[in-house]
């Protein structure tokens, strides 16, 4: 979020006869935005790439008929971290080994992302499930969400798969030392309030943020390419009875950011634009500085049905 | 009553403004389906936000009473210096924006807020607790309920508490048989107010309190997550019961005033 913020502002200094009207939400409500909410939006950015395919390429626009999108972009990479501050409880005990243990226990409170509409929160999930084989424990899933729920997330763990189910309806208990927002950005308001002791982050963003970070191992942070195959063990399935236009699966994988010009786009001269900067020379320098830097060159899914106008972006 | 000439524009502005209000609420029902409304209904989770919601606000105008009738009386009755700085600042809930004063009550009510921390030994919490949610109805919804209190008071004519104070009663006793029932009216349609505006309130108990779920946080949640479909059928029973309970309560209140 906080990089958009200054290219935003670089963008709008380059080109004076844009506003770019940036919105942040959990990254599945910004696809809903379009998808669900039909609002004009030129240019679609989520923290993972695998939800543009899933939510945007099998939903059509009334309006042509068509897919929201058929082509992204990745935009770069990242690894799950934990957040907390010096203040936080066991600060000054949590370890890459012991994290797991200091976080069940009751007395610390941890954010959680809403998994049902944010990444953070299925990755946090994840890494919690596989988890249990790195430390040769199969209870540390239950022991980080038992009674935290009025209704259970539950995981089935196969050894060489694990499934995560998450119910409808996910509120907290009253004793919960569990705190659920609606995304990743609000727990970290709570983080600097000293409201939770620890939040589960990407590491960009606690860097940006200032945080104190607790390194995941390799083997669970989802940004190692050498674990990739471990990570896709885990899978995370919504119970969803109702409502729900597509049943939302998300699979363990590299966490990869990815990035869209809708179809439904009421500015695609100006979202082309915006793309060319942001993976031009000004783009990839703030997002470098901002401990986030960009794929380079672009790589991602159909890139062939990219605008005309951005071909040339792809060959260097 | 003479019927009056009104300015034509007036009505014309009048109409305008009354479909401005209806036509919104009228939408959500046309867009709500019997099925939708019917599931809606019956699920439990919808059942105990609204259950929820009317028990915070509820608590939230009792706390309200017990400690905006004394300032509101003092207002009516007291000139003292800084007394317009107070009425100013007992206004301000109504101007910042709600999700300022939540993140202001998390400084004030949080773990490690003031008061937070003054009370944790207590057992009590406000992030994600019911407390929480009353402290954001309460502090969003009291100046509606000083103010209209305030101006009941003073429409009592101080000159009856005077005369009833000449005869021997105490301070409390004129308050009590005097001042409030003569205020009656107009107090009650401030608690009143004071109760819609707690249940409407959205930013600052979503910031303090996001679960448990009062109605308008569940609906931004389904809205989120499940589109209109799923939040327009909540709106719509919410907005039933709200009507009809601000219906009974009116008529409850002009009934004893008469």
């Amino acid at each position: 979020m906080q990089p958009f913020k200054e290219i935003e502002k670089a963008f709008e200094a380059k080109y004076p006869q844009y506003d770019l009207r940036m919105e942040y939400h959990g990254s599945i409500q910004v696809m809903r935005h379009v998808t669900d909410l039909h609002e004009p939006i030129d240019i679609v950015a989520t923290a993972d790439q695998a939800l543009i395919p899933m939510l945007m390429y099998a939903t059509n626009d009334p309006a042509t008929g068509k897919p929201y999108a058929n082509w992204y972009a990745s935009m770069a990479t990242n690894k799950l971290a934990i957040a907390y501050q010096a203040k936080s409880k066991y600060a000054d005990e949590i370890t890459a080994e012991n994290w797991w243990q200091i976080l069940s226990r009751p007395d610390v409170r941890v954010g959680l992302s809403d998994p049902r509409f944010d990444a953070v929160g299925y990755r946090q999930l994840m890494v919690f499930a596989l988890a249990q084989a790195l430390y040769g424990n199969d209870q540390i899933f239950n022991d980080f969400l038992e009674g935290q729920f009025t209704r259970p997330i539950n995981l089935v763990d196969l050894g060489d798969m694990l499934i995560i189910r998450i119910p409808e309806i996910l509120e907290t208990t009253g004793s919960a030392h569990l705190v659920m927002r609606g995304s990743s950005i609000a727990l970290n308001a709570l983080l600097e309030a000293g409201e939770i002791d620890y939040a589960f982050e990407y590491e960009s963003v606690i860097k940006q943020q200032g945080f104190e970070m607790l390194n995941l191992p390799a083997e669970l942070n989802l940004g190692d390419e050498a674990h990739e195959a471990n990570y896709r063990r885990v899978t995370v399935k919504l119970d969803f009875r109702r409502f729900a236009s597509v049943e939302p699966v998300f699979n363990g994988e590299l966490i990869r950011y990815g990035l869209t010009i809708p179809e439904s786009s009421p500015n695609p001269e100006g979202a082309a634009r915006f793309f060319a900067f942001f993976y031009g020379e000004d783009g990839q320098k703030i997002m470098a500085d901002n401990h986030h830097p960009l794929i380079r060159p672009i790589e991602g899914d159909h890139l062939e049905l990219m605008p005309d106008a951005l071909k040339g972006l792809t060959g260097d | 009553m003479k019927k009056q000439k009104l300015p034509e524009l007036f009505v014309v502005a009048a109409v305008l403004l009354v479909i401005f209000v209806i036509l919104p609420i009228l939408l959500t029902f046309a867009s709500t389906s019997a099925t939708n409304l019917f599931e809606t209904l019956i699920d439990p989770e919808v059942a105990r936000s609204i259950g929820l919601t009317f028990l915070a606000a509820g608590i939230a105008s009792a706390l309200g009473v017990l400690m905006g009738l004394p300032l509101a009386y003092i207002l009516a009755r007291r000139d003292f210096s800084g007394k317009g700085l107070i009425e100013g600042l007992i206004d301000l809930p109504l101007i910042i924006p709600h999700t300022a004063a939540g993140i202001a009550l998390l400084m004030v009510f949080g773990r490690q807020g003031v008061l937070g921390k003054l009370v944790r030994p207590l057992g009590l919490f406000f992030v994600d607790t019911l407390a929480g949610v009353v402290v954001g109805m309460l502090f969003v919804s009291i100046p509606l309920l000083v103010n209209a209190a305030r101006d009941a008071f003073k429409a009592v004519d101080s000159d009856l508490e005077q005369s009833a104070r000449v005869d021997g009663a105490s301070a409390w006793k004129v308050f009590l048989t005097i001042t409030l029932p003569l205020a009656w009216r107009g107090v009650v349609s401030g608690v009143i107010t004071m109760w819609a505006r707690g249940i409407s309130e959205f930013g600052a108990v979503a910031i303090l309190a996001y679960s448990p779920k009062i109605v308008p946080v569940l609906i931004y949640e389904k809205f989120q997550g499940f589109g209109l479909k799923a939040a327009t059928p909540i709106a719509a029973i919410l907005l039933v019961i709200v009507v009809l309970v601000f219906f009974v309560l009116r008529s409850l209140a002009g009934a004893i005033d008469d």
